[in-house]
């Protein structure tokens, strides 16, 4: 990459209010270290607690997601890998995060996320009761916080959460891109 | 049986379990990588030590300032067990809540918890 086509990058994210963006390896360690990264970053920004904890929250939520349910990138061993930002713009704060799931996985994802978007705030918080009282935990194998995550990101959300799954270009028989966003 | 303390790591909470004067706390953040394998044995160990008490009062203070969706699973349940406890010894559990004044999510929590383990005698805490 030349410095030009880096300056400009780096000029775009600053008027697009970017506060952090990471993209590569996901490991707890890394994760550990954003968290400081970004922890530091909120205090700077953000007098009121209340808000930074919640972006916080959605930071680890999504990123910790990406951790455990993306597939092992292609010819890369065991390590996941992910994209993750947080951005304010007009006193809002958007993150975003982007990693792999395998195509079999679609379906399920859209039928989780599906009804939380169409749920208001009493109803997102209804689902969220109901969801820690439920102890059928074990049962699921594949979800460790038994759907607790993604009505964590929806409560904590000012915007219903958004999310899209595009083809992963060069990998379409087998992988797609799954993107989620949350406004805090 | 024996007393239970784990150092807090960035993602990891301090676990000061005192069973020998039943005064359980816990603080800091939360969100190891895999949640379950973390606080599987110190739920086993206190499920144990519950059942081996006759109505002695227990304390616990919860003083967590971040924790994620794994481990909120995981205080549910540990609370379901103190509840069992105390609804077997009425009034013998304390739970101390101690929470910012700002931080609505863990206030929320608190109140969830207060409303679902009746069991259990809430005191909520604003930390200054």
């Amino acid at each position: 990459m030349l410095i030009d086509v880096f300056s400009v990058f780096r000029e775009e994210a600053n008027t697009n209010g970017i506060v952090f963006y990471y993209s590569g390896i996901v490991s707890q360690n890394v994760i550990k270290t954003m968290s400081d990264s970004l922890k530091q970053n909120l205090q700077q920004q953000d007098e009121k607690g209340a808000r930074s904890r919640k972006v916080f929250s959605t930071f680890i939520e999504m990123i910790q997601n990406a951790m455990h349910y993306s597939p092992s990138v292609p010819d890369a061993g065991d390590t996941k890998e992910g994209s993750i930002l947080v951005s304010k713009k007009e006193d809002k704060y958007y993150v975003i995060c982007a990693n792999f799931i395998q195509k079999q996985h679609e379906t399920r994802i859209r039928n989780k996320l599906d009804p939380i978007l169409e749920m208001s705030a009493e109803e997102i918080r209804q689902a969220y009761r109901a969801q820690l009282k439920n102890d059928q935990h074990s049962e699921d194998t594949t979800s460790k916080g038994a759907g607790l995550g993604f009505l964590t990101l929806a409560r904590d959300s000012v915007e219903p959460i958004e999310y899209a799954i595009r083809d992963a270009v060069g990998y379409e028989d087998e992988l797609s891109c799954f993107y989620l966003k949350a406004t805090i | 049986m024996t007393d239970i303390y784990i150092p807090a790591t960035s993602d990891t909470p301090e676990i000061d379990f005192k069973f020998s004067s039943n005064t359980l706390s816990m603080s800091g953040e939360a969100y190891p990588e895999n949640g379950v394998e973390f606080f599987r044995p110190i739920l086993k160990q206190l499920q144990s030590h519950l059942k081996s008490l006759n109505g002695a009062p227990v304390e616990f203070n919860f003083q967590l300032t971040y924790f994620n969706s794994v481990s909120t699973k995981i205080f549910y349940s540990m609370f379901e067990l103190l509840n069992e406890y105390a609804k077997s010894h009425p009034n013998t559990v304390l739970l101390n809540w101690h929470h910012d004044e700002e931080d609505d999510t863990i206030l929320e929590l608190g109140q969830d918890i207060q409303e679902d383990f009746t069991w259990i005698d809430f005191n909520a805490i604003v930390l200054a």
